[in-house]
């Protein structure tokens, strides 16, 4: 089965699609707008995951978001796994495809990790050449998503939202803006959470993610196992006044709780997308 | 070579041959660069290892979480991924182990949990259509092969690993108790998917030998006839029930008739 037209998402509230809430979104689809997975986890031939995906795509609309594509790597792009994507995508139409703003390979070694990318010319030039090529192939364009780190490269002298914003500028992409992730940085590394938002282009923003952290000592770590923090939510709160009301996901990949929870934290988020005006764009 | 380039690489030989002096001097001379390298290994090597968790859950469940854990370390330093796709990550496990020496238990096990995880995705097949089923009926047997679905996959064992599998669903009797270690047998296996789940079937031995060679080419005519002389009297019906029942059939072909 082909989908013909990608179905638009709504500014309201998603949650990520997982394996292990298959059965129960097929006997009792939630009440969310939109859901969102990884491609990678339909790479292959036939079987029940992409019979099930065909099902839920005929309920709501989807967003794709990759985590192998390795966008900053300085090894040659993998044609192979970015056609992959391109037979996925043409065959679901999905919505939203996006990538993050990081490398995970070199020397054909792949550490399925997102790593960060010092912010230099050389690695904005590399980034914009990856991305219009990965836009050319796929025909479509992308949002890209701004990653936690737990390192500072000596030289990288551009602040990561102009990098974004240059990014943008380049290649035409859009935003995946991942709010924990802005608050994870923020707190691990002393930065005013509220500098980086106010320096990106609000219009392209086109989709945020709220997720969960843990804590290891002083330092937090990007989990997606845990509910919404509150300091996550007020960031959450201010960046929708700022750039009006986006599709927001609910991200939670690891400790997986029932699909209710998911369901209930994207009714948090539905509300403040609800009650907020727009302060500006 | 780029600067870029130059700073993976750094980065990569931290990882993986801990040597951090190129890459902690690329780092801000905050004091934490080798804390953050030491995060970064943990992490990278935490998810590949949730990744063998996932592919191979009945050994992970069979020799416990801290083994597991030990035996997924030396795999992870011994065979990089090579991909951004993780599905097919784990599948030098088998051989692995049987490189290491782990008791062969072990690498049999994980040969079949290997074979379930690539059928769980593998290519989906029509099943055999009743004017298919005709035909082979009516065709002369010594012309007739049978091609089999892209979700049958035979397997053959010294051991009955299958008991230990079996034993080790989730869904299984808590009170099932399985003798170690299993007596030496040689075991067929066929894995199939039906309805998106992934099955495992035993067959006995001889059902075992002649439906491989069928999957492999043979006619239904020799398969017969190594039957019978495998074992007078041998109820070639039965087997050909067997094979319908297990839905592996895709679609027949005709010999070129001499």
């Amino acid at each position: 089965m082909s989908v013909q037209h990608p179905a638009p998402i709504p500014a309201q509230a998603g949650i990520g699609l997982r394996a292990h809430h298959f059965r129960e979104i097929l006997d009792s689809p939630p009440p969310v707008a939109w859901m969102e997975t990884h491609p990678e986890n339909y790479f292959g031939e036939g079987g029940a995951p992409l019979r099930i995906l065909e099902r839920i795509r005929t309920q709501y609309p989807l967003s794709f978001h990759g985590v192998g594509l390795s966008l900053g790597s300085t090894d040659p792009m993998d044609r192979a796994h970015l056609h992959k994507l391109k037979a996925l995508f043409d065959r679901f139409e999905p919505a939203f495809v996006s990538e993050h703003l990081s490398w995970s390979s070199v020397g054909s070694r792949f550490f399925n990790d997102l790593l960060p990318l010092p912010y230099t010319k050389e690695s904005l030039d590399h980034v914009c050449a990856r991305i219009d090529e990965v836009q050319t192939i796929l025909k479509r364009p992308m949002l890209i998503e701004n990653i936690t780190r737990y390192l500072t490269w000596q030289d990288s002298p551009i602040p990561e939202s102009s990098f974004m914003a240059e990014t943008v500028k380049r290649t035409g992409c859009g935003i995946l803006l991942d709010l924990n992730n802005v608050y994870v940085n923020a707190v691990n590394f002393g930065l005013d959470p509220l500098e980086f938002l106010h320096a990106l282009p609000g219009q392209a923003v086109q989709e945020i993610h709220l997720a969960g952290f843990d804590r290891f000592g002083r330092l937090l770590i990007d989990t997606h196992g845990q509910p919404v923090y509150p300091e996550v939510w007020g960031l959450y709160e201010w960046a929708i006044r700022h750039f009006g009301p986006r599709p927001t996901l609910i991200e939670w990949d690891t400790n997986l709780p029932p699909l209710s929870v998911l369901v209930e934290q994207a009714a948090q988020a539905d509300v403040i997308l609800g009650g907020c005006h727009v302060a500006a764009l | 070579m780029s600067r870029l380039c130059d700073l993976q690489q750094a980065f990569a030989e931290a990882i993986v041959e801990g040597k951090h002096t190129a890459v902690t001097a690329a780092m801000a001379a905050d004091g934490s660069a080798l804390r953050s390298m030491a995060l970064y290994r943990r992490l990278i090597r935490n998810n590949f290892v949730q990744v063998l968790r996932i592919t191979y859950p009945v050994l992970h469940r069979l020799v416990g979480g801290g083994f597991f854990s030990v035996l997924a370390h030396g795999y992870i330093k011994h065979y990089p991924s090579t991909s951004g796709d993780l599905f097919p990550y784990g599948r030098h496990l088998p051989a692995w182990l049987q490189h290491i020496e782990a008791p062969p238990l072990l690498g049999e096990l994980a040969r079949l949990e290997w074979a379930c995880h690539e059928m769980y995705q593998a290519a989906d097949s029509s099943p055999l259509s009743h004017d298919q089923l005709q035909a082979m009926v009516s065709a002369d047997p010594s012309l007739v092969t049978i091609r089999f679905h892209q979700t049958a996959r035979f397997l053959s064992f010294p051991v009955p690993v299958h008991r230990v599998w079996q034993a080790l669903q989730p869904d299984a009797s808590p009170d099932e108790v399985i003798d170690l270690p299993l007596p030496e047998e040689e075991t067929g296996i066929i894995v199939t998917r039906r309805e998106g789940q992934v099955r495992v079937t035993p067959l006995n031995w001889l059902d075992y030998r002649l439906l491989e060679a069928l999957s492999q080419g043979a006619t239904v005519a020799s398969i017969e006839r190594l039957a019978r002389e495998a074992e007078s009297g041998f109820d070639f019906t039965r087997l050909m029930t067997t094979l319908l029942n297990l839905q592996v059939m895709a679609g027949i072909s005709m010999k070129e008739g001499l």
